[in-house]
């Protein structure tokens, strides 16, 4: 099957749609400037703002300004519609299955902090306590389908999913609907990722010291980290043959992609890169091509001294003396984080249609170790181009976006898979024997249940190496979450610690097990509500179908807190303990 | 200084979690990054931090880091040089 690409949109701080983001890049403009909209103390900072406020953007979406919505719904309805449109379907023809069964795949790690953040105090004191609901990042998933009219209710929609794996979440999301199609589980898929700035992750960043106070410099000796943006981007995606039954204009192809874990550090890259060099060469592999192939790749490219350095050191193992042209287009954008995967890909669509490699702006010296990018719009016919996205805990994802598309294979939805162990650990006494405290120093008493539980199922089974490893997790690590939202309040956000923010991120449980296991296979995090296991039983179906994996782990987790629930008992839910561990194979494969 | 040593050598067991550790157990003299307590770069973050909310001392620069933090005597010699509280 090829993967026709039919429509595209972006939303970010260089533009509301792919027409001024187009022009943004050609005329090499940047939208990286002072703060306006968030409400942050650390003005000093610059940040990639899209350049309107929340009431504004409810406006442009047709949203009443009653009503509350997490910023980064927004960004995404913005953006959503965009792609739909473009991909010759309108919100009335969406309804009337025009589309036989749609998947909305969105990812997101903010999802409704910016809320959570601004109104903290009001519902700690019992005021409006309904909007916490949309804290959830599978809420800010749900807002924008039902913006689009493609609820989970109507049935026009099959499936919808939140990947949430940091700042490599929207490929993910590319990935997951890439496989539901080529598993039939689908005809057609909306797929990207959208996230808006909040306070949290601008103050977390900051205790990280990688966030440069000028605009960002990718690739540059004297970079000094990143600046943040927000955004949104999404590919509607179906199979060519669909696309040229109904007409659509192909855009381009996708041409294979791969997930994998660096197994590293929760924060930091590999010298060497290896996980990303596992995920661009497998890649590559799956779109049947050569690195030689590649015309442009559409970097990771942060600014931060370490990821330039251990990406540089992946594109040279893979392609030798032989380099593409490379760019970051964060200096545009700033790192738009979960968003980056689905913006980032619509850039890469843009410059295929347009035949151009954007610049990688505020370039201006080399140093040993890293990769020259190209500073200026290169006009030059790109054929297949590979976009990068890696995010904390070693996520790794590539992507190749061909104009000519690889014949992937197809393979039909199995059913659930064998679980050949399910393992639930309790008793405090048995997790000493599987985590000791110098590994578990920094993790929460849940944590090291988690943990425990994956080791003991791993011994159990017998899996030693899990194929993939994927996570489900309602409210994700909060936990860590809660303590650093508290510091930041009560301190005016000043003096924050470091640990609890990079611990803070849904794909913090799935990572520290790669982490201490190991494992550079594949590696997701799934925050869907209630449903946050089914989409990560879909992801693994899928990838077994297809003979992707044969064995994976499928990790359920959350944390009971206190906090939390205090305000939670207004709407009659609480958070509970949860750290259950199963191990499934495809025993038809092996 | 001694009694410096001792405050920090505490500070340091309770900012990086060290449940299991007493003051007795830190070598003023080992490294603490690599080998001795095993330290990285998110520690070398909790320890900037560290340096800021108790004695006052402000690092823009995580490299910097690296000479003062080679050991607990290093850093107690830093902080007595540039503490403002």
């Amino acid at each position: 099957m090829r993967i026709a690409i039919t429509g595209i949109g972006a939303v970010s701080a260089i533009g509301m749609n792919c027409a001024e983001t187009l022009q943004s890049l050609l005329d090499e403009r940047s939208g990286i400037g002072a703060m306006h909209e968030l409400g942050s103390v650390h003005t000093d900072l610059p940040v990639g703002e899209v350049p309107f406020t929340d009431a504004e953007l409810k406006r442009m979406a047709g949203i009443a300004d009653s009503e509350p919505m997490p910023r980064t719904a927004l960004l995404g309805i913005i953006a959503a519609r965009e792609a739909l449109l473009q991909a010759g379907l309108n919100e009335e023809m969406v309804n009337e299955k025009m589309v036989n069964g749609l998947a909305f795949i969105s990812g997101t790690t903010v999802g409704g902090m910016d809320l959570t953040e601004q109104h903290w105090l009001d519902y700690a004191n019992g005021k409006a306590t309904e909007n916490i609901r949309l804290h959830e990042a599978g809420e800010s998933t749900n807002a924008i389908a039902r913006y689009l009219g493609i609820s989970n209710q109507q049935s026009a929609v099959s499936f919808i999913a939140t990947p949430s794996t940091a700042c490599s979440s929207a490929l993910n999301a590319i990935m997951l609907g890439a496989n539901m199609l080529r598993t039939g589980k689908t005809k057609a898929a909306l797929v990207g990722g959208a996230e808006s700035l909040s306070m949290f992750h601008l103050n977390g960043f900051n205790t990280l010291m990688i966030l440069d106070h000028v605009p960002c410099r990718p690739f540059d000796a004297e970079r000094h980290g990143l600046n943040l943006g927000e955004g949104a981007g999404y590919l509607f995606i179906e199979p060519e043959e669909q696309a040229i039954a109904r007409g659509a204009t192909i855009l381009g192809y996708i041409g294979g992609y791969a997930n994998t874990c660096d197994a590293y550090h929760q924060t930091a890259s590999s010298d060497n890169g290896e996980g990303a060099l596992l995920a661009m060469s497998g890649a590559l592999r799956m779109a049947g091509l050569q690195p030689a192939d590649i015309d442009y790749v559409n970097a990771h490219g942060t600014a931060t001294p370490n990821n330039d350095l251990s990406e540089s050191a992946a594109l040279r193992r893979l392609f030798g003396d032989n380099l593409p042209a490379v760019s970051s287009t964060k200096a545009f954008t700033g790192h738009t984080t979960s968003a980056s995967g689905g913006l980032e890909s619509a850039i890469c669509v843009l410059a295929m249609q347009h035949g151009f490699v954007p610049a990688n702006l505020n370039w201006s010296s080399t140093a040993e170790g890293l990769i020259t990018p190209v500073t200026h719009t290169r006009h030059k016919p790109l054929r297949h181009i590979l976009c990068n996205a890696f995010g904390f805990g070693g996520n790794e994802s590539s992507l190749v976006i061909s104009s000519t598309g690889t014949d992937l294979s197809e393979a039909p939805m199995i059913q659930l898979p064998n679980e050949q162990i399910n393992v639930q650990m309790v008793n405090d006494e048995m997790v000493n024997s599987f985590v000791s405290s110098a590994e578990s120093r920094r993790m929460t008493p849940q944590m090291r249940r988690v943990v425990a539980a994956a080791r003991r199922a791993m011994e159990e089974s017998g899996v030693a190496i899990p194929d993939a490893i994927v996570c489900a997790t309602q409210w994700g690590c909060m936990l860590q979450s809660m303590r650093f939202l508290q510091d930041m309040i009560d301190s005016g956000e000043q003096q924050l610690k470091p640990t609890p923010f990079m611990q803070s991120t849904h794909n913090t449980i799935a990572s520290l097990i790669a982490i201490l296991t190991g494992n550079h296979g594949y590696n997701a995090t799934y925050s869907q509500g209630k449903q946050s296991l089914d989409c990560a039983l879909a992801d693994i179906c899928t990838q077994m179908s297809l003979g992707l994996i044969n064995t994976a782990m499928v990790i359920e987790f959350d944390e009971q807190v206190d906090a939390w629930d205090a305000v939670l008992q207004h709407i009659g839910d609480r958070t509970e303990d949860i750290a259950r561990v199963h191990i499934y194979t495809n025993n038809s494969k092996i | 200084m001694e009694k410096l040593i001792e405050q920090l050598k505490a500070q340091i067991i309770e900012a990086l979690n060290f449940e299991d550790m007493t003051p007795a157990d830190i070598d003023t003299d080992a490294p603490l990054f690599g080998e001795g307590l095993g330290l990285d770069s998110i520690d070398a973050l909790e320890l900037i931090m560290l340096m800021d909310r108790e004695y006052g001392i402000k690092l823009s620069d995580p490299k910097a880091g690296k000479a003062i933090f080679q050991s607990v005597r290093t850093m107690a010699e830093y902080i007595q040089a540039n503490r403002t509280k």
